[in-house]
């Protein structure tokens, strides 16, 4: 019985899906129920050592002015304000207040083409999330729980797919056991994960509990005390854990910190990098603020004083260390802005043109795919859809686009219907 | 149970009789116009008993019985939360077990019937049921709204086809009519709501037929958007100038002036439109030719939507194919059938049709007489699957397995476990006049409900034994508050706030949608962080302080009766000898008995016992 929940829980908990289970075992060893969780382990611990990609979303909340960030359409009647800066890259041009990040444009891939149709914040949030347009009862799971199910190592203790800030769209279908991990002060330990009690007193405590427990085993729910068993195992192992000290920044030298900026973003992108490190497989950090409906030029000024240390620091660092190969960073927002401005200098939505940052994860930096008209109001060439962007995603990190998970009613869906991948970003 | 216990016990029993003598007997059904009007049902004593006897007569074909029943402890930590999401008190369990009266179960489901927290339960419920599936985030903001209308509902007992044909029809401010909820979950969508009211009332998952036939069933497009076309005239908008902000459902009325309406005047006339303007004969119309007009404002605009050739000027075929703007449909006061191959084309002109029995309506119905008549042709006694669906969800819901699994996704192309079972209950529950207590009280009357929990195994026989599941997050939420003795703070309606508030916190993080199927719904790492390792919870069950346990620990000196009372509390049992050892042995082991005692609340706190039902 323990054998086959503990396999169980390693089925569900990722990486094994239940089919390709059946084909390590009738591979390999058919020696009749001889097959142990950890021979299962070894039997792939080649390929987990093989595959580290993990995966940053830079999530831009609000929807960022493209003009504004790297589709700058200096000397025209859009730009308003708006100047553009050269950056390490000759001939490409960023919107000012990028410094940072024009130094480490040789290592980022900018799309200007990128088209949708949803301009409301809830919906297009929903699509860039997950991939899919809202559409009735079915609940698509946010990129970073598919990913997570693919990459993640079951036998870390960390969470596979963790989430700074306010966007709460979970695992959907998927279930709750590939939930993004949400911290609400990233930089320091999530709630409840620092000791309350002391680490000999919590065993004490689950000791005492497993043996309270087997009453209620008794009386018909031995299933769900196994389960809880487990559960708690999961959890407590992350309490007891030195990795969670990931989630913690203050171990970094203070100049590192300064660069990457004492700011939520900031503290939240260090923090990206260490759960990385650690072996978390996605980390989404969320810098919010950016639905400028007026007063533009001052408010994208301020925000952009904490994207863009953070972000510069965010890529050289993972240079530095030898993971921006299977690291991807991606900065994106839910949708663009208009290239007319309004009486009070602002911008409404505009998902007809917007664009994307990418970074790392094999891609070709130094490169801009795309590009908008000279009014920024249309799609010039190279039109790059969501779908199309996502499939690149999941190129990147070595995960079939077409994977299927089954919505509740058995409907096989895969990560991403359609689209294509931009080759461009990989040539 | 403890002398201390006991004594407690029967002081608090004698003061509840007094209070009965004062209290006027209310008579049991209120004089209310909506209440359920009774036809020529059976009573829920004798539906209980033939469900019984249809039950068992199934199993013994397969050569199996019904599990023990449960004792009288399991009973009432089990029904008090089914009915009203409360956990018994210690005192009540105390007073339950001591009651020599045969009917007295009979007598405790009246009670929890009539209590106001068995309204608030199933309104919870059916927000979950809603709100899980909601494509409208702000749906949010009328959660206690919704609430306390539903809570209206039931605890008046209006009958199901009302409740039903209320939130169908229902029109207003979405924070002062809680019945509008399902259509603002959709935001008024057609295609949304369509798929929502299916699923909800009939527990048919049409809305697969969206984009293409049904795979497996018998569903086609067709049938999905003519459900669709009896309510594209719903419309969700801002109520102006409101704070705090609220949304109204109201009609949307075809305008006269609506782009689309302009779009299609020129498609029609667009031979008459050269006629009138191409002045050179050239079969086309330029912008010099024309002089004046409406036309020469939009001409731009024109050119922009209709010239294909960009030739600056426009032939009659241009006109004709001129395509629509896309945010131009939400005008639409029809339902149009999508055309995949080309998201410009504005799809077909559907009519409605109910596609369960074909009935067609009127064409020329506005918003309250389409959404009337569909809620007519749903709720008719003559469809059994409204009453279906609601069966098979409150069973689900109390028996731990339902008939059709999952709840939801039941109708004519599935089969039923216990045909017979199902059918029974969905004749009577019609000829009931879809009475809603009377349903419930029929079902937790059976023995099939009262007997113990299976093992859980896969090979379980259906209906030979109840199944455990978790709680939902506000009986939990309820329950733990209730055991660590904190009182609930106003909780304020604010939307805003509203996630901030404990309760809201405590629901982001235990939440589920009720219609996924319990043993898919599995426990969190989070949820385990917050019950085993929170300041919060930690701080509330320390022995220090002016916490409960604290004054626990010095009301009862014996460790024996404080172990009891701590099981009374949490788990609403005494503890078995076996516990009560280990339990004694571990203060003991741990040598300082307040420590001791708060390591046996948290293991009971976070026992999967106390989470589970049972």
């Amino acid at each position: 019985m323990s054998f086959y929940h503990h396999q169980n829980i390693q089925i569900k908990s990722g990486r094994v899906t239940r089919r390709n289970f059946l084909k390590y075992v009738s591979a390999g060893s058919i020696l009749a129920g001889s097959l142990g969780i950890r021979d299962l382990v070894s039997l792939q611990a080649e390929e987990l050592r093989k595959n580290k990609k993990a995966m940053i979303l830079l999530w831009m909340r609000g929807g960022p002015s493209q003009f504004e960030t790297f589709d700058p359409k200096p000397g025209t009647a859009t730009a308003g304000e708006t100047e553009a800066i050269s950056t390490s890259v000759p001939g490409i041009q960023i919107a000012q207040g990028w410094n940072q990040t024009a130094k480490v444009m040789d290592d980022i891939a900018i799309i200007r083409s990128m088209t949708n149709k949803e301009g409301n914040h809830q919906r297009a949030t929903y699509q860039l999330h997950t991939g899919h347009v809202p559409l009735g009862a079915l609940k698509y799971p946010t990129l970073g729980s598919s990913l997570a199910k693919e990459l993640a190592d079951p036998l870390n203790d960390l969470p596979a797919c963790v989430s700074v800030g306010r966007t709460r769209i979970g695992a959907g279908f998927l279930g709750v056991e590939f939930d993004p991990f949400i911290v609400q002060n990233p930089g320091s330990l999530p709630s409840n994960v620092s000791n309350i009690v002391t680490g000999k007193r919590l065993n004490r405590r689950l000791g005492l509990m497993n043996k309270l427990e087997k009453e209620f085993a008794y009386q018909g729910g031995r299933d769900i005390v196994e389960d809880h068993k487990q559960l708690y195992k999961k959890a407590s192992k992350m309490v007891l854990s030195p990795h969670v000290k990931a989630f913690d920044i203050a171990s970094e030298p203070e100049s590192l910190k300064k660069a990457y900026g004492d700011s939520k973003f900031g503290k939240g992108c260090l923090m990206a990098r260490r759960l990385i490190e650690a072996g978390v497989s996605f980390v989404e950090v969320e810098l919010a603020n950016w639905d400028h409906h007026n007063d533009i030029f001052n408010r994208s000024s301020t925000i952009i004083n904490e994207a863009d240390p953070a972000m510069a620091t965010l890529i050289t660092d993972l240079k530095q260390r030898g993971m921006l190969d299977d690291t991807l960073i991606v900065w994106m927002g839910e949708f663009g802005r208009t290239p007319k401005l309004t009486g009070d200098s602002g911008r409404g939505h505009y998902p007809k043109v917007f664009n994307a940052a990418i970074a790392g994860g094999g891609i070709k930096g130094g490169q801009v795919i795309g590009s908008s008209t000279d009014d920024g109001s249309a799609v010039k060439d190279r039109p790059v859809k969501v779908n199309d962007l996502f499939c690149s995603i999941c190129h990147s990190l070595k995960v079939d686009p077409r994977t299927e998970n089954d919505s509740p009613l058995g409907r096989p869906l895969p990560i991403v219907d359609e689209g294509e991948m931009v080759k461009e970003l990989f040539s | 149970m403890s002398r201390n216990r006991i004594l407690k016990s029967a002081h608090l029993f004698a003061g509840v009789l007094i209070l009965g003598l004062l209290m006027p007997a209310q008579p049991i059904e209120s004089a209310n116009r909506k209440a359920v009007q009774r036809k020529t049902a059976i009573t829920s004593q004798e539906m209980s008993e033939l469900i019984n006897t249809l039950v068992k007569k199934e199993l013994s074909a397969s050569g199996k019985k019904l599990s023990e029943p449960v004792s009288d402890v399991v009973f009432q930590r089990r029904i008090k939360f089914d009915l009203t999401g409360k956990l018994p008190t210690p005192n009540e369990v105390t007073f339950f077990g001591i009651n020599p009266d045969p009917e007295k179960r009979e007598k405790l489901i009246d009670d929890l019937l009539a209590s106001d927290d068995y309204g608030r339960n199933w309104a919870i419920f059916w927000w979950d049921v809603i709100i899980s599936k909601a494509t409208e985030v702000r749906a949010q903001l009328m959660k206690n709204t919704f609430e306390a209308w539903m809570a209206d509902q039931m605890n008046e007992n209006h009958s199901w086809d009302q409740i039903a044909t209320d939130m169908i029809t229902a029109t207003g401010d979405v924070r002062e009519n809680g019945a509008t909820a399902l259509i603002f979950a959709q935001s008024g969508n057609s295609s949304e709501i369509a798929s929502e009211v299916s699923r909800v009332f009939l527990g048919i998952q049409i809305q697969c037929a969206n984009c293409h036939d049904h795979l497996t069933d018998k569903w086609k497009r067709t049938h999905f958007h003519q459900l669709a076309s009896f309510f594209p005239r719903v419309n969700v908008r801002p109520v102006r100038d409101k704070i705090p902000r609220s949304f109204e459902v109201i009609e949307k009325k075809s305008r006269a002036n609506s782009p689309l309406r302009r779009i299609d005047e020129i498609k029609k006339n667009a031979n008459k439109l050269l006629k009138q303007y191409d002045k050179n004969n050239d079969k086309k119309i330029t912008r010099n030719e024309i002089k004046r007009g409406p036309i020469k404002k939009q001409f731009n605009r024109l050119l922009k939507l209709a010239d294909t050739n960009s030739d600056n000027a426009l032939s009659v075929k241009e006109l004709k194919n001129i395509k629509e703007p896309e945010n131009a449909r939400r005008f639409l006061t029809e339902h149009y059938m999508p055309n995949l191959d080309d998201p410009s084309d504005r799809g077909k002109r559907m009519d409605p049709v109910f596609f369960l029995t074909g009935q067609k309506v009127k064409k020329e119905l506005n918003d309250q007489e389409r959404r009337a008549k569909i809620a007519e042709l749903i709720t008719s006694n003559e469809n059994e699957w409204f009453a279906k669906a609601f069966i098979n969800r409150i069973w689900y819901e109390l028996v731990g397995e339902g008939f059709y699994t999952p709840v939801d996704d039941i109708g004519p192309e599935r089969d039923a476990i216990f045909p017979e079972v199902i059918n029974a209950l969905s004749d009577h529950f019609i000829n009931s006049g879809y009475d809603v207590k009377w349903l419930v009280e029929s079902i937790v009357l059976t023995e099939v409900y009262q007997q113990s929990l299976g093992t859980g195994d896969e090979d379980d026989i259906s209906f030979a034994a109840t199944r455990t599941g978790r709680y939902r997050s506000d009986q939990l939420y309820d329950a733990i508050t209730q055991v660590l003795g904190v009182e609930q703070s106003e909780e304020t309606d604010q939307p805003r706030f509203r996630n901030n508030s404990p309760r809201g916190q405590f629901n982001l993080l235990f939440g589920y949608d009720p219609s996924v199927a319990q043993a898919d719904i599995k426990g969190s790492v989070p949820q385990a962080l917050f019950m085993m390792n929170s300041p919060t919870v930690n701080k509330l069950l320390s022995g220090n302080g002016k916490t409960r346990l604290s004054r626990k620990l010095n009301e009862f000196k014996n460790n024996e009766d404080l172990i009891a009372e701590l099981y009374m509390m949490v788990l609403s049992r005494d503890p078995s000898e076996k516990e009560m050892k280990i339990s004694l042995e571990y203060i003991k082991e741990t040598g300082n008995r307040k420590e001791g005692v708060e390591d046996i609340l948290w293991s009971l706190l976070n026992s999967s016992e106390f989470l589970s039902k049972k």
